[in-house]
């Protein structure tokens, strides 16, 4: 609870201060990056590469997180799925550095952003890439834009601060985002407050603000979970169609598996704070290897074909601190067996597809077995 | 089977906003014209997005409101306008599962006071011991233990909590449960345990449910009629097969069209709409679909379309049903190759196991604590 606590603080107050605070040494970065950059591309590089993340908050016995590795290209879109407390958000957090600097202990880890190194711990140099290289986008667009600001002065401060540039420029640059994100009648808009638009809109004006700067990364944190499905299926596709765009890469955090159908290139897949399985979304939707995401999709009701008797994942998530030794799936697994008491690897099953199990590949070891 | 339990004609709620000092009242048209029929041992669902009125109607249905205009009957008995003893006796027949399961218990009672309140105020004539011993009942029919009733709500995990709920609401032997959202607060894979035990007991105990939901995977799964509600009014109704399958009015066309769905590679032709639910303090004229439907027509604007049958179970409220359908026959979704093999060969093997290991499903809530 305190945990989550903190989260929201954090960021409502990151939402708040986002622009204005932390990101000044960001704007060394000059306008016109993006399109001047090709030379400097190296389209082998990934764009994010993370590498054994791990880290705890002070005063617990265990890592919220723990290994967590992945990579992110230029115009693809890595879906981390998982449900609430899984550690998904943290991790998204933690990128961008955003967990508050003295209540969380990296234990190892390695962030590779366009092929600069970064330690997880080194606030200051990802604070200057956050809001200009990367952005990121949340759940509530309730509580993430400040209710005391008109939505354009929002806007424009972020553009501001980043590009140098005047007053004018950047309430022109938020204009133009506003348009680009389909919101009608922009420059009358900018002058509204919060309150006055739908959850839909606020959405919309998230996006916008977040895209102000180009940034290459956008972190997407639930974006669509508070607005009802045919928002939903707007506000999908306008980020589609930016991310078709400007090329950037994008992390969409999600507990649906449908929204993960419809976009993703990859998946990774958490549980407990560890991926349990990493690949991309083809292979995960149509050869998934660890039990929990075969769980996790199995209790999803379907849409088309016979209904049949929802499979369940038995039991709920243990807590922090009363985590089974080894695999921490294994208190709720169906396969479980003495030989989950070790940590299995993250290990290759396929080409890219990756599944933290000893029974992976489940069809030729289940079998064995029995 | 063809017997209606619960039927509500014409109702109406409207709520008045605002009206401070001097100020104007703004009229909220919540529920402005429902009429549902729920046959006995079916399940029921009533689906929409956020402001379309759907809690008020169960409200509404549950008696936690009273309705502006309209009749409600249950049993063939009117309860719109029943006040003290008649509409004790029809919560005893009639209960509520609420959808959020961390604000709808009282932190302070323990699980055996939470579920023998209403077994007091119900079944006045039961001793403390059988109380106690009901309770216990209760708590397994649930999946709990019946040593839970001596903790507290914050003990439990969301879908425990629900469970919780829901023997709450079985406590006085109700005929008819109505579930507002009753699953949406969980996880994926916790709410199916709870889908799946709502299932169970519908049939266990002979029971007709009313289910309230946002999510049509969810009802799909779970009911048998469906009514589809925009803006306060029932837009379409009709068996949930022939719905899912045949959509005919353009709002639930693209209800359906806009869910993603958890398969891989499936390409669907999206209806998209524009914009979103105006207010239901100033409803468009006409059709109140119109501002948002791709097929409108001028007179839409002025024209209310009347709730309609188009066939001998379904009805519509729409004036070109069936010049839409005619156009776009493949408006629902395709029953398509479904699941690829990998995916059901594992969760074949998945399923197998875990009928292995909790060899009954409704222990699986009881695996944690």
């Amino acid at each position: 609870m305190a945990v989550f606590l903190i989260y929201r603080l954090v960021r409502l107050q990151i939402i708040c201060h986002q622009s204005c605070i932390g990101l000044r040494m960001g704007s060394a970065m000059v306008p016109g990056r993006i399109v001047d950059e090709g030379d400097r591309r190296d389209m082998d590089r990934p764009l994010l590469q993370v590498e054994k993340l791990k880290f705890r908050f002070r005063g617990q016995s265990q890592d919220v997180v723990e290994d967590i590795s992945f990579r992110v290209g230029r115009n693809e879109t890595l879906c981390i799925v998982g449900e609430s407390g899984c550690g998904k958000s943290v991790t998204a957090l933690a990128l961008m550095g955003l967990l508050p600097r003295d209540s969380v202990r990296f234990g190892s880890g390695e962030i590779r952003f366009d092929g600069e190194s970064f330690a997880p711990s080194d606030h200051d140099r990802i604070a200057a890439m956050r809001g200009d290289r990367m952005a990121m986008i949340f759940q509530e667009p309730m509580t993430s834009l400040n209710p005391a600001f008109r939505i354009g002065d929002q806007i424009a401060e972020a553009v501001e601060q980043h590009r140098k540039c005047g007053k004018a420029k950047a309430r022109e640059r938020a204009v133009e985002m506003l348009r680009r994100v389909g919101i009608p009648a922009p420059e009358q808009r900018m002058g509204e407050y919060p309150h006055q638009l739908s959850g839909g809109m606020r959405q919309r004006v998230m996006i916008a603000m977040a895209l102000a700067n180009d940034p290459e990364l956008l972190i997407a944190d639930e974006p669509t979970t508070a607005l009802d499905v045919t928002v939903q299926a707007q506000i999908l596709e306008l980020i589609a169609e930016l991310q078709a765009e400007t090329g950037m890469g994008t992390i969409m955090i999600t507990h649906d598996l449908g929204v993960v159908a419809e976009i993703a290139t990859d998946v990774a897949v958490m549980y407990a704070g560890q991926v349990v399985e990493y690949g991309p979304a083809e292979a995960i939707f149509n050869d998934p290897q660890h039990p929990y995401t075969i769980g996790l999709m199995a209790s999803v009701p379907s849409l088309t074909g016979p209904r049949r008797r929802l499979s369940t994942v038995p039991g709920s998530v243990p807590g922090i601190g009363q985590m089974p030794e080894g695999c921490r799936f294994s208190s709720r697994c169906p396969f479980a067996a003495p030989v989950c008491a070790s940590r299995p690897d993250l290990a290759e099953i396929a080409p890219g597809h990756r599944a933290a199990c000893h029974f992976a590949p489940l069809d030729q070891r289940l079998e064995r077995r029995a | 089977m063809s017997d209606t339990i619960l039927k509500a004609d014409g109702l109406k709620k409207h709520f008045h906003l605002g009206g401070g000092f001097m100020a104007e009242t703004k009229l909220v048209r919540a529920v402005d014209g429902v009429s549902i029929e729920v046959r006995r041992g079916e399940t029921f669902a009533i689906v929409g997005e956020s402001g379309c009125g759907k809690s008020t109607l169960a409200r509404l249905l549950m008696r936690l409101l009273e309705p502006t205009e309209g009749a409600i009957e249950f049993e063939g008995r009117d309860i719109a306008g029943i006040r003290g003893r008649d509409l004790r006796e029809l919560r005893r027949d009639m209960q509520f599962v609420f959808q959020d399961p961390f604000s709808s218990l009282n932190p302070r009672m323990s699980v055996g006071k939470l579920v023998g309140e209403p077994i007091e105020t119900h079944r006045p004539g039961l001793s403390r011991a059988q109380r106690r011993q009901e309770v216990a009942r209760l708590l397994s029919t649930v999946g709990l233990r019946p040593e839970h009733a001596d903790r507290y709500p914050h003990e439990f995990s969301g879908g425990q909590r629900q469970r919780i709920g829901i023997a709450r609401a079985l406590a006085s032997n109700p005929r008819l449960v109505i579930g507002d959202e009753p699953v949406s607060a969980l996880d994926v894979s916790v709410q199916a345990q709870v889908v799946n035990l709502l299932h169970d007991l519908k049939s266990e105990l002979d029971m007709t449910l009313v289910i309230i939901a946002h999510d049509l995977a969810v009802i799909r799964h779970m009911s048998d009629r469906v009514a589809v509600m925009y803006l306060g009014q029932v837009v379409e109704s009709g068996p949930t097969d022939e719905i899912f399958a045949n959509p005919r009015h353009p709002y639930t066309m693209a209800l359906l069209s806009a869910i993603p769905e958890a398969a891989h590679g499936r390409a669907r032709t999206r209806l998209a709409l524009s914009g979103e639910t105006p207010s239901p303090a100033a409803p468009p004229s006409g059709c109140r679909f119109h501002t948002r439907c791709p097929f409108a027509r001028e007179d839409c604007a002025t024209r209310i379309p009347e709730l309609g049958a188009a066939t001998q179970e379904s009805r519509v409220a729409c004036h070109y049903w069936q010049e839409i359908a005619a156009d776009r026959p493949a408006a629902g979704l395709t029953p398509a190759a479904g699941l690829s093999e990998g995916a059901q060969r594992r969760f074949a093997l998945y399923e197998a196991a875990t009928q292995a290991t909790t060899p009954h499903p409704r222990t699986a809530a009881n695996a944690e604590a």
